[in-house]
């Protein structure tokens, strides 16, 4: 794009601005590398305050630049993938804390702040931020709130979404409007907060956002259940769930991954084809109380093993390997494709035998060079459906992905569940989003983005396959 | 390895960017062009596929990385991304990164084991760079022309083992050396001190000069396999990563001194790991001191020298160790990066000294001498010390 670094130059001291080649590859794709297309910007630019943002927005608006926010890069569905071109807006540089309000359970931050790094400066305080996307040491507020990202916790505690109370938002003209407030309840015209979580980068940039915090649980304690199947795993989470236990966490931890872990791990898991890794917080005399309860139910129900893992080092260790791996998978498979479809918790066990017999109709085994596995949040039925292929990805393999994905998704639909749980749309799901909301309810979308944007400049191309426009 | 051979080891990348926030320079630049996931791709595009040109800015962002190795000790898929870096750099200079005169330098200092020999040409060039007061004084006599041959344990002998002394203590450290094999005999292990030893090579593989690396690694390998011991100990965390984990891939399978090199590197320990390992003999006498702990990044030579020097030292009564808030967070020396990135080591050693200084107690210990110096420069106040040295205290 001719003049636009000199332009841009303008707008933002020069070191905000970057154009060279490895720039511009460097920012063209997110976690979703392997999986969805590359983009490739025409600018990266990292502002360093809202008033900054603004100014790139609306020189944007004016010349109609594509714009594509960006946090940490760590996305699951491509949601900050540039496929347009134009001006990628990393918000890094933007982290600080602005209030933390102890009397008021709030904080409001940056949205460049990285989740981990907010979740530490709380509990110094003992405060707790519940919200925990597997990458988020890396990811940041900005995309959690765009993604309604979240992660093992969501059991108990949900997912960024409940936790916003209020953001600052660059619209698409470059005027900056504070939605909400940092009040415990409010209702007052459209909830505009609401709207803007979630929406992936397509109505504005969140540059800050008011968070609701709770009291940090004084104690917590892992419990790593075995069984001697995954229906079996299955059929555990539902009955916990369905008896009103609410553990804080529950993985669920199958195929390969618990030998993948091995390395990690102070002491592997035990033999069992699945596992459930649980942790419960709350007081002592509560988790005592939990702990006790949901041995009983795991021994009923024919647990294989039942470790409880007093030691806090060593329990950390299980939970700091679940978050690796995603970034294992290629060690695991020469490509994987990970799902987000989320059923309601009580169709886990149905659910669970449906992905087990799609696999075996699309004959998805080692002979064929694939498999179906599932693995993540099995306690809010968000369990990650994910196609393997352990051998090269080709044409048949890639159409026999193709077709299981979509048939996981019907499944899951069908037993009224969703296609993202977490990840977003971005454009790895944009295919299936009339499946789950239908034309109508699309066109309201559309119509929303096109009174907010009426460009498109803003994360075209996501969320919708043909972008935003009417 | 060649930097062709690791692709397979790129391609287990899944971009998911844990690296992120772990790498030193990335936290300091905020910029992905300068974090690992960036530069791994980078490489494979220009270096590997060579779809792209090579440009000043790819090598600035290929230079602009301490080694540090904390994305290699992050990363989920075991990517050697250091060792990527180090081939990298390679086939980028074929050995001849820095200027005539600083290679000259470099080189000498690692053939001599110190800087003795061109500490002259050393002061000159800090001069012409401003940077005097940033070299330290060496010791008046290297380490190495005090002491050698075998110094008997103290009471039974228990174990006997080498004692390969690297550059800086072997130059400016001396007592960091004394005090190792003064701990060592206390505790019933006799020592060896072999002569004619050079550098690890550590500092060649920082320049991609891996012909360099492989010739003093081939040096050291004849003279220690020769030995008859149970371990070599070093005291600095590079050199024992160095000798235990980089260097034995330095050979090909084919090169005899491969078997040799791996030989050794299973008996290679760092003093305080070694004798957390061999538990103490000697009881220490009550010290009454806080100290502090800076981990260095070289901790990837081995997964117990981390916590060994904290196991040891909670044996000395009235010793108290209180942790910083982030032991693990890199100083910024990264060898010599802190004076080829001035700005950008000055930087990430910020935060360390302002988490040093939040301990509120004056002596920090770490068991490499390069985070020693780095550290303890900007800090009048504070020492920084070897643990061992915390330890020989005790005995003394």
């Amino acid at each position: 794009m001719k003049g636009l670094a000199k332009d841009l130059e303008r707008l933002l001291p020069k070191e905000r601005v970057h154009t060279d080649p490895e720039d511009l590859i460097t920012y063209g794709n997110d976690a979703t590398y392997h999986v969805c297309p590359l983009g490739h910007p025409d600018a990266v630019v990292t502002p360093e305050t809202s008033e900054q943002v603004s100014r790139v927005v609306r020189y944007a608006n004016e010349k109609e630049i594509p714009l594509v926010p960006r946090g940490g890069g760590t996305g699951l569905s491509g949601g900050c993938t540039p496929t347009a071109g134009g001006i990628v807006i990393d918000v890094k540089r933007m982290r600080n804390l602005v209030e933390l309000n102890r009397g008021n359970l709030t904080a409001e931050v940056e949205s460049g702040m990285v989740t981990a790094t907010f979740q530490r400066i709380v509990e110094k305080e003992h405060l707790f931020y519940p919200p925990d996307p597997q990458s988020m040491k890396v990811s940041t507020i900005g995309g959690n709130v765009s993604t309604r990202a979240g992660g093992p916790r969501a059991v108990k505690y949900g997912t960024t979404g409940n936790y916003v109370l209020g953001l600052e938002v660059v619209l698409p003209d470059g005027e900056v409007i504070r939605t909400g407030s940092k009040c415990s309840k409010s209702s007052v015209g459209y909830d505009l907060t609401h709207l803007y979580t979630g929406s992936e980068g397509t109505l504005g940039v969140i540059t800050k956002a008011i968070l609701r915090l709770v009291p940090l649980p004084p104690a917590r304690r892992t419990v790593l259940v075995t069984c001697e199947s995954i229906e079996q795993s299955g059929n555990i989470v539902s009955a916990v769930i369905g008896s009103g236990l609410v553990p804080a966490m529950i993985e669920l931890i199958s195929g390969g991954a618990a030998a993948a872990m091995t390395s990690m791990l102070p002491e592997p898991y035990p033999p069992g084809e699945s596992h459930l890794l649980i942790e419960m917080d709350g007081t002592e005399t509560e988790i005592e109380t939990l702990t006790g309860k949901l041995k009983d139910l795991c021994t009923e129900r024919g647990a294989l093993n039942i470790r409880i893992v007093e030691d806090p080092k060593a329990a950390r260790a299980y939970w700091e390997a679940r978050e690796k791996l995603y970034g294992m998978i290629l060690m695991m498979a020469k490509k994987g494709i990970v799902e987000d479809i989320t059923v309601p918790r009580d169709r886990i066990p149905d659910f669970v035998r449906a992905v087990k017999d799609i696999g075996v109709r699309l004959q998805m085994n080692p002979a064929t060079g694939m498999m179906v596995g599932l693995g993540g949040h099995a306690g809010d039925g968000n369990m990650h459906p994910t196609i393997f292929f352990l051998q090269e990805a080709n044409q048949e393999r890639e159409e026999k992905a193709k077709a299981a994905i979509e048939e996981i998704v019907k499944t899951g639909l069908a037993m009224g569940g969703t296609i993202s749980g977490e990840h977003g749309i971005g454009i790895h799901k944009a295919e299936f989003l009339p499946l789950e909301l239908g034309r109508i309810q699309i066109e309201v979308m559309k119509r929303i983005k096109h009174a907010i944007d009426p460009k498109n400049i803003m994360n075209p191309g996501k969320i919708w396959v043909n972008g935003g426009t009417l | 390895m060649s930097l062709k051979s690791y692709a397979e080891e790129i391609a287990k990348c899944s971009h998911c960017n844990f690296c992120q926030a772990t790498c030193p320079v990335f936290l300091e630049d905020i910029l992905e062009t300068h974090e690992p996931r960036a530069r791994m791709e980078l490489v494979r595009k220009a270096l590997i596929e060579k779809s792209i040109p090579v440009s000043d800015r790819l090598k600035e962002i290929i230079d602009r990385c301490l080694l540090c190795t904390c994305c290699t000790q992050t990363c989920p898929a075991g990517v050697p991304v250091h060792e990527i870096i180090v081939a990298a750099r390679e086939e980028l200079y074929h050995g001849k990164r820095m200027n005539i005169a600083m290679r000259y330098i470099l080189n000498k200092v690692m053939d001599d084991r110190g800087v003795h020999g061109v500490m002259g040409k050393l002061n000159a060039l800090a001069g012409k760079l401003g940077m005097l007061d940033e070299i330290p004084t060496p010791a008046p006599k290297a380490f190495e022309k005090r002491y050698k041959g075998t110094y008997t344990s103290e009471g039974e002998r228990r174990a006997r083992v080498a004692y390969y002394v690297g550059c800086a203590t072997n130059s400016f450290n001396i007592d960091t050396g004394e005090d190792t094999v003064m701990v060592l005999r206390k505790n019933g292990i006799e020592v060896v001190i072999p002569e004619k030893l050079v550098c690890c090579g550590m500092p060649a593989l920082g320049e991609g000069d891996l012909d360099k690396a492989r010739e003093l690694m081939g040096k050291n390998i004849e003279i220690l396999s020769k030995l008859d011991v149970d371990a070599i100990v070093v005291d600095c965390t590079s050199c024992g990563l160095m000798l235990k984990v980089e260097g034995p891939k330095l050979f090909t399978r084919e090169d005899p001194l491969k078997e040799k090199a791996e030989a050794l590197a299973a008996k290679v320990w760092e003093v305080t790991d070694y004798l957390s390992m061999m538990g103490l003999t000697a009881k220490p006498s009550p010290l009454e001191l806080e100290f502090t702990y800076h981990v260095p990044c070289h901790r990837w030579m081995t997964k117990t020298v981390k916590d060994a020097p904290r196991t040891l030292l909670a044996q000395i009564p009235g010793a108290t160790l209180v942790e910083m808030e982030n032991p693990e967070l890199c100083c910024g020396a990264g060898g010599g990066f802190f004076m080829e990135h001035r700005e950008l080591a000055g930087d990430i050693r910020s935060h360390k000294i302002a988490e040093v200084e939040a301990t509120g107690v004056k002596t920090v210990i770490t068991q490499c001498p390069g985070c020693r110096f780095f550290i303890n420069a900007p800090l009048k106040e504070h020492r920084v010390r070897h643990p061992v040295s915390i330890l020989a205290d005790a005995y003394r």
